[in-house]
């Protein structure tokens, strides 16, 4: 029997609802409970922030171990079930497409202003009025940190310039090697900048990963790496002229459906033949046409494969059409839609194209090493493990997503909290001159903004609440591009030491995560249907 | 109890009779009253719903809500789909009119307890419709030049928008409404809201949603040397295939020599060269200097054609979704091609811009700046799925908003001006009526009020202060006075533009009066038997 006919009295909403569904509301129920989840998400991820920062071993549903300290990646393979943590989950995966770096930050900054959210709900104020307060801050700090340029990456090719900015960011995931790898990222980048520095795109810069040796022997080409061998025998070629076939090398069928009519043994010869001598003629041809290396997406006939190495032509077979586009952009080719001979203007080039093991893999690597600029430049880099490599590439695509944002706006922030701090102070500033309840929450917005100084301090082990002091005072002194010297205590002149942070990436980031922490905060019921998949509710334990 | 007459015919049937069938229906009404009053106005909070794979989707749009809700409930899922399908028809008016048919029940139940008959309570429910609709008649204000007021329009989708979006986005959202609306809409022909195209586009941030005169096409072109970027480009809409098509009958083609297979396979390209040719000359034909061509077809285009077109700097879409053909040529001119025998050049459309934007994976092609405009789209952004979600369901509202305003030419002013006066002048009229209808009339005034005490309730005024001070204010006046929710005094909703829907009004009284008679005059309630073992649960479902 359902119970509702009998609930006259009073009728909540879950009898309204179907089985199995559950709602939660008001600020104990629904409000509170969010923010307690957003709060053990950004726990986890805080003790990561930084050069200093914790690796965290994460182990996904598929077993896969990950080890790192990119917040993206763990807020990612968390796989993050409760609700509200999810919508600052989501604000970081939207940071990492939109940016590419900072998702630390995001969700840091999301939680430690629902944790401040939930003192100030526990005093009494009102969930509207907090909203309001976050909303004015964020407003304030989107225009004040416009004020904070310390510096500008004028120049987009000086790869003094350009490894510089992206020092921090590579040091906040790979601490050490930064040194290393920020003049590699610069170099890789620099070379496949378009004319119009709108066009660049990060996929020109690939990564390939190859187990072995140590990460100072990562290294960069001007060119294609690809992990598989060639099909014939010929390995190397010198001033390559390469042909690109966007479809099956073989001689052209007919859409229906072709029938050879034979009648004598004979013939079946001279057909055979015939066919042979098509297929002789037509690589010839491209012989001919100056060509000495073919690349094809689709599958290659054994008959066309053994003319192919009778003229001496290279074959390789690349089965991903983004690997084609790519090719076709390094080398200048065109990809044809028909097996034939190649115009001119179709026919690509390359300085070498080769086969090589590297680390017990047969690599095709295409080079262009004579020009001074290419389209596709790749970063080949050799560490340990694959969960290093792993790592390591997360490191160089961030330092990639990063170049990729100076590119379209160059200022540039001081680094190391010190950026953080300076809003911290002129929002306590606005707090002070807000009349009514929202300057609590101004002031809280201001609270927040030191946590990632604080934080800083405390992945390096430092005494957190003397050096935020520190440098409140080093700030007042005048000195206010100092931020936390997470080598040895103290505070530490950021422009001098060369740290900065990328000023569009870091508003986004706040931006973001002040999003997410107002779109918790208003939510105020919350209704759940039954998992799906799950088990009955209608049927007890047991039944 | 005796045994019930059902329970003699059906010994499974549950029953629920007379009075405490009532108070069943009016609990039940009541309790999804509750849920849905937070949601009221513009100060209302968010619900968040979670579905059963764990997707988020967070709204205060009651129409959305009670979709999502999975209501099991029986005497709910009636008024929530009474509520619903006005929603469909008219695009608002969900919240107000669940509020308002839950009010009815409990100002009955009032008088119910007390012994009256349900019947007469729901004569005086007629009686009261009537009046309040005649009085409606005269409340509204005509607005016969709405065609050309641009201002008014945005003020009416502006009043919609605001209860379902934060303030900024509404705001921007507004005036993309009524840019949509002002390219598709011609005074004295009906209004198709489809030739209004919403798309959607998940990056970026929420106020990026724009207004854009043209098209946007969810795919791009499939030619990696086709142009991204054209100017002053002549568009064909064409519907004609551009791929080999197989025969309808089984055919076969017999050779005995590779030569012959060649020719065989030339003959059968030769079919669909010559379309492309044609389209090609064609283009050489019209295009003259700084003017470019695009090509959009329904059907397909195969590779070799593909790299003809690129060829040629062609811009070729292929397999175009139909709703789009026809829009198409609505908003570009010319007329859908189905043959390319003899194309001429009125049958072409022109755009100013078009342009392929990539987004990761997917692609999207721009047809912008186009000159006739009688279809145009709003292009929606957000970081994530429940913010465009959330635009989504709002410009869906606000189209239907200004399309009422359009097709009435009356509007009525909001703030919750109209529900008071309504309530005065049944007060006043009361008196006229006869016999105990009188009390249904009473209790028809008192639910009237339902609306602005909540909105105001969800400003966190003083309910009954807010209402007295209205009630007063237009007894001072003489005029229609609304609650400013801001800071809780009066104001004139026509002066600062907040208007609501005069259909919406109208619906919204006669949808939940005949629901609350209907309800009301209920005496038993009979669930028969358990079908087919099912469980209660599901029986309620299939209802």
């Amino acid at each position: 029997m359902s119970q509702f006919l009998h609930s006259a009295g009073g009728v909540s909403l879950t009898d309204l609802l179907k089985d199995g569904s559950k709602h939660f509301s008001g600020i104990d129920e629904a409000v509170l409970k969010n923010i307690e989840a957003c709060k053990k998400l950004s726990t986890i991820t805080r003790t990561s922030i930084g050069p200093n920062g914790m690796n965290k071993m994460v182990i996904n549903h598929l077993n896969k171990i990950f080890v790192t300290n990119d917040a993206a990646t763990i807020v990612k393979e968390m796989e993050i079930v409760h609700p509200a943590a999810k919508l600052v989950a989501m604000s970081a995966k939207t940071q990492e497409e939109e940016i590419g770096d900072g998702t630390n930050l995001v969700v840091v900054l999301a939680g430690t202003l629902l944790e401040y959210a939930e003192d100030m709900l526990r005093q009494g104020l009102h969930c509207a009025d907090i909203i309001a307060g976050y909303s004015k801050a964020i407003k304030a700090i989107l225009q004040f940190i416009d004020n904070l340029e310390v510096k500008k990456c004028e120049n987009a090719r000086d790869e003094g310039q350009v490894s510089e900015a992206l020092l921090s960011a590579i040091g906040a995931k790979q601490w050490g090697l930064e040194p290393f790898l920020a003049p590699l990222v610069a170099k890789a980048c620099i070379q496949i900048l378009p004319k119009d520095v709108k066009q660049f795109n990060v996929d020109n810069v690939r990564i390939i990963k190859i187990p072995g040796m140590s990460v100072h022997d990562s290294f960069l080409m001007k060119g294609f790496v690809m992990p598989r061998d060639s099909e014939g025998t010929i390995k190397h070629v010198q001033n390559a002229k390469i042909v690109l076939f966007g479809t099956e090398v073989d001689l052209s069928a007919t859409e229906t459906k072709g029938n050879v009519l034979i009648k004598s043994a004979e013939e079946l010869m001279n057909y055979s033949k015939s066919e042979e001598e098509a297929m002789d003629k037509c690589v010839r041809e491209i012989v001919e046409a100056g060509v000495n290396v073919l690349i094809a997406q689709s599958t290659i006939s054994d008959m066309a494969l053994h003319f192919c190495e009778r003229n001496k032509l290279m074959v390789i077979k690349c089965p991903s059409k983004f690997e084609i586009a790519r090719i076709c952009k390094l080398t200048g080719a065109t990809a044809l839609a028909r097996f034939g001979a190649p115009l001119p203007e179709e026919v690509g080039e390359a300085d070498l194209v080769s086969v090589d093991e590297v680390g017990g893999t047969n690599c095709v690597t295409i080079t262009r090493d004579s020009l001074e600029q290419t389209r596709v430049s790749t970063v080949v880099l050799r560490s340990s493990t694959a969960n290093r490599l792993d790592d390591l590439q997360r490191a160089v695509e961030d330092g990639v997503n990063i170049y990729k944002q100076i590119v379209k706006d160059s200022r540039l922030v001081a680094g190391g909290g010190a950026c953080e701090l300076r809003l911290a102070a002129e929002l306590k500033d606005l707090a002070n001159k807000t009349p009514g309840l929202e300057q609590y929450a101004i002031r809280k917005f201001g609270e927040a903004m030191e946590t990632i100084p604080r934080t800083l301090a405390e992945n390096a082990g430092q005494d957190t609440t003397s050096t935020v002091s520190n440098l409140y005072a080093a700030h007042a002194a005048g000195n206010l591009n100092h931020g936390v010297n997470i080598e040895q205590a103290g505070t530490l002149d950021m422009v001098e030491a060369k740290i900065f942070d990328h000023l569009v990436t870091k508003k986004e980031a706040i931006r973001l995560s002040a999003e997410a922490a107002i779109t918790v905060l208003r939510v105020d019921t919350i209704i759940m249907a039954r998992q799906s998949g799950g088990p009955d509710p209608n049927r007890a334990p047991g039944d | 109890m005796a045994t019930r007459a059902t329970n003699l015919v059906n010994p499974d049937a549950e029953i629920v009779a007379a009075s405490q069938c009532l108070q069943v229906n009016v609990a039940a009404a009541r309790g999804l009253q509750s849920v849905l009053r937070t949601n009221l106005g513009p100060r209302g909070t968010l619900k968040m719903l979670v579905g059963g794979a764990g997707q988020i989707k967070i709204t205060k749009d009651g129409n959305v809500l009670l979709h999502e809700m999975q209501i099991q409930h029986p005497t709910a899922m009636m008024i929530a789909r009474a509520a619903t399908a006005m929603d469909d028809e008219v695009g608002d008016g969900t919240t107000s009119s669940v509020l308002f048919t839950g009010e009815l029940l409990k100002q009955a139940e009032r008088y119910t307890s007390e012994g009256l008959h349900p019947r007469l309570i729901t004569e005086g429910y007629d009686i009261a419709k009537d009046m309040v609709l005649e009085y409606l008649e005269a409340f509204k204000v005509e607005q016969p030049n709405i065609y050309n007021d641009r201002e008014l329009l945005t003020n009416v989708v502006r009043t919609s928008l605001r209860t379902k979006l934060a303030a900024e986005s509404a705001d921007s959202m507004s005036d993309a409404v009524v840019d949509a609306m002002f390219s598709i809409c011609e005074e004295g022909k009906p209004i198709d809201l489809h030739m209004v195209e919403v798309m959607e586009m998940q990056h970026k941030k929420g106020s990026d949603s724009r207004f854009i005169n043209g098209m946007v096409l969810d795919h791009g072109s499939r030619h990696p040397d086709m142009p991204t970027y054209l100017e002053n480009v002549h568009i064909l809409t064409c519907n004609v295939s551009m791929e080999y098509e197989k025969t309808e009958i089984s055919a076969g083609f017999y050779y005995s020599s590779a030569e012959e297979r060649e020719k065989f396979v030339d003959s059968e390209r030769k079919f669909t060269e010559e379309k492309v040719k044609q389209v090609i000359d064609f283009k050489r034909k019209v295009c003259k200097e700084g003017e470019s061509f695009a090509l959009i077809n329904q059907k397909g285009i195969d590779p070799m054609a593909l790299d003809m077109l690129a060829k040629e700097g062609i811009f070729a879409l292929r397999r175009a979704k139909r709703r789009n053909m026809e829009r198409l040529t609505l908003a570009c001119g010319g007329m859908p091609v189905n043959s390319v025998d003899d194309i001429e050049v009125d049958m072409l459309g022109w755009a100013g811009r078009l342009r392929e934007e990539t987004l990761g994976e997917d692609k999207f092609t721009f047809v912008e700046d186009v000159k006739q405009g009688k279809s145009c789209t709003i292009l929606i952004r957000g970081p994530n799925k429940h913010t465009i979600d959330q635009i989504k369901d709002a410009v869906r509202d606000g189209l239907r908003a200004v399309k009422s305003a359009l097709e009435d030419k009356a509007l009525v002013p909001g703030a919750g001006a109209f529900e008071v006066a309504a309530y005065r002048m049944l007060m006043r009229r009361k008196a006229a009526v006869s016999g105990r209808a009188k009390l249904g009339v009473e209790a028809f005034a008192n639910a009237m009020l339902v609306v602005p005490k909540v909105l105001a309730e969800n400003s966190g005024l003083d309910v009954q202060e807010s209402i007295i001070r209205v009630e007063e204010e237009q007894e001072r006046s003489d005029q229609a006075a609304g609650l400013d929710l801001d800071s809780g005094e009066t104001f004139l909703p026509s002066t600062e533009g907040i208007w609501d829907s005069y259909t919406v009004k109208k619906q919204t009284l006669n949808l939940s009066t005949i629901l609350a008679t209907q309800l009301l005059l209920v005496d038993e309630v009979m669930k028969a038997g358990k079908a087919m073992g099912k469980s209660a649960a599901n029986v309620a479902e299939e209802d």
